[in-house]
């Protein structure tokens, strides 16, 4: 069973007068428990499907169902709410909190849950755990190295335990140590976890840790050759 | 209450930023509290005035005494139930120091206190008064802010020339009046009041009457009842003004221009300018945040709950800065009458302090202030498009 299934999926934008189109008639299929490498040169449209995929935008036209459900038929609110259920999302620069904690950091999706403060803290805390970074819960992010900041971005992404994990460069901003690191953990979260990633990237070396790769190049996908 | 803390850990974010908000903000609540409460300490003795009670005086000025034989024309006057003399005495304890001033009057005592109900007094305190020429009668503000008690003897001097006679004028306390608050709001039981008759056989007979105090049977009559007393003197030397209490006392606050007016003006100016200062730490904090709350709608928050957020931790600084605000505003105001200069202004307001009404009014307003500085901020937040914020970083 498919987990993402992207049919005929066009995004153009509006610059001033001028249309331009990213994607272009995009078809895709993820099955459940895959490791997916999006690849392409700067401006070929990566973070804007990884986008479209993760609901945080919509397309111009075309139909994308993830986790079973079609996104175009869900309302902002509605989306939001699969989001924080289905998705999770791990950024370039890791965008975490600065005012909060590590832990606080890794308990933010769960407040829109209906979890008491204690459990809360406990899939935090557990969350940590699985990214290695128990003893850092209390450290604020400006305390942490980049590759701690990013395994404390990935236990706020699965602790919700969503099915499909996106990943818009998570190694873009790291030594080739700490990326290594990275790239370890999304292998396990994938192998162990059963999560299906989506995972954009430049680097062939990390395209290399999953176990398909796609290429976009102007808006029109295409598979590694 | 989940989201409490994520709202106080920004207001921390930038603490001198927050701490100089919350600063001007509590110095705005204030300012605002001291002059509500001046306009309310202004306008708090229209509260007593009697709809049975009218003021005749010269038509000309406060400052030309009425003669004593319109008192027995004017209580020929249908409707009129009783007439009594009173003069404002203006006597301070010690010559041109206005420091422990209360106000005082020369009244006509056996009409005067019949016609007053909410200066209650004992009846053989009422007797002991009556009796006794140099005998006065005293709030129980004044009594207790002096510790006055029944006999005690003090000295009053005039400013106003007529009545100042080379030497203080010499009272004993016959009386000490109480109110009750619910029946007679407003009255001032800071007042004292002494015999017309006092004043003046010992200025040599010489003065007049300032003001007619004048009982009406029948509230509804009293325009007609005005009018018929003032056509009374209109051919003579003394034209009269008949108003009621009321609109007398309103008089006064207007003689100062309109006092209420101009502090209300400024209330809203201070109000206005610390709208624009939270407006502005709002707009700073929230797009000092683009990408965190792009990173809060990507995790799931609802455009609401971000917009909800925001609005909270703009209301945590109007709360913080109107509750320092009014923490301060009570033993300040209390305090403006022992301050040099200010104190001169301020003395002569009675139960000068501020109310639980003005400090609920003035927390409220600080509310309404956080919201209206947050209510832009947070709209933005809403409406933005996480792409849009992702991308402009």
């Amino acid at each position: 069973m498919a987990m993402v299934e992207i049919q005929k999926v066009r995004r153009v934008y509006h610059r001033d007068s001028q249309e331009i189109t990213v994607l272009d008639g995009i078809d895709l299929q993820v099955p459940e428990g895959e490791f997916v490498a999006l690849m392409g040169p700067s401006g070929s449209g990566k973070t804007t499907l990884l986008n479209l995929l993760a609901g945080i935008d919509r397309p111009t036209s075309g139909s994308i169902r993830v986790a079973g459900t079609d996104l175009g038929t869900l309302s902002e609110s509605a989306l939001a709410r699969w989001r924080s259920n289905h998705v999770g999302f791990i950024f370039q620069f890791y965008n975490l909190i600065p005012v909060l904690t590590a832990a606080e950091n890794v308990e933010l999706p769960l407040l829109l849950s209906r979890l008491g403060r204690k459990e809360r803290r406990q899939r935090a805390a557990t969350a940590l755990g699985v990214v290695g970074l128990s003893d850092r819960a209390s450290h604020y992010p400006r305390q942490l190295s980049g590759g701690q900041e990013q395994r404390v971005a990935i236990a706020r992404a699965i602790v919700a335990d969503p099915k499909v994990i996106v990943a818009d460069e998570p190694t873009g901003d790291l030594d080739a140590r700490s990326a290594e690191e990275i790239l370890r953990l999304m292998e396990t979260l994938n192998r162990e976890f059963h999560k299906t990633i989506v995972m954009v990237t430049h680097d062939p070396r990390a395209s290399q840790r999953a176990h398909v790769q796609k290429h976009l190049d102007k808006g029109v996908l295409r598979d590694q050759a | 209450m989940k989201y409490l803390p994520f709202v106080l850990k920004h207001l921390r974010r930038n603490w001198l930023r927050t701490l100089s908000t919350v600063l001007a903000m509590s110095l705005c609540i204030f300012l605002f509290c001291t002059l509500r409460t001046f306009v309310a300490a202004v306008t708090w003795n229209l509260q007593s005035a009697s709809g049975t009670r009218l003021v005749m005086r010269h038509a000309v000025s406060l400052v030309f005494n009425l003669p004593i034989s319109y008192e027995q024309r004017i209580a020929a006057v249908p409707g009129v139930r009783s007439v009594a003399r009173s003069n404002w005495f203006g006597g301070s304890r010690r010559p041109n120091d206005y420091k422990d001033f209360f106000p005082n009057m020369a009244v006509e005592a056996d009409t005067y206190l019949p016609m007053h109900p909410e200066y209650m007094l004992g009846e053989d305190q009422k007797k002991a008064f009556l009796e006794d020429l140099r005998g006065c009668v005293v709030g129980r503000k004044t009594a207790d802010k002096f510790g006055w008690k029944l006999g005690d003897v003090f000295q009053l001097e005039s400013f106003i020339p007529p009545y100042r006679i080379g030497k203080p004028f010499e009272f004993v306390i016959r009386g000490i009046f109480d109110t009750d608050p619910v029946r007679y709001p407003g009255t001032d039981t800071s007042f004292m009041f002494f015999h017309w008759k006092y004043l003046y056989e010992s200025t040599g007979e010489r003065v007049g009457v300032g003001t007619y105090v004048i009982e009406i049977a029948d509230p509804a009559q009293a325009p007609a009842i005005s009018r018929a007393l003032d056509a009374l003197f209109d051919n003579s030397d003394a034209q009269t003004k008949t108003e009621t209490e009321a609109a007398f006392r309103a008089s006064f606050v207007s003689m100062a221009g309109n006092l209420a007016l101009l502090l209300n003006g400024i209330a809203l100016a201070v109000m206005f300018t610390i709208l624009l200062v939270t407006a502005n730490t709002m707009s700073m904090a929230v797009r000092e945040r683009r990408t965190e709350i792009a990173v809060l709608k990507t995790l799931g928050f609802p455009s609401s709950l971000v917009m909800g957020l925001i609005l909270a931790e703009s209301m945590f600084l109007g709360a913080l800065g109107g509750g320092i605000g009014i923490l301060l505003g009570y033993p300040m105001i209390k305090s403006l009458p022992e301050i040099p200069f200010i104190g001169d202004a301020v003395r002569g307001f009675p139960n000068l302090g501020l109310s639980p009404s003005i400090a609920a009014f003035g927390f409220g307003m600080a509310m309404a202030l956080g919201l209206g500085a947050g209510l832009v901020p947070s709209i933005l937040a809403y409406r933005s498009r996480i792409t849009e914020m992702l991308r402009q970083v």
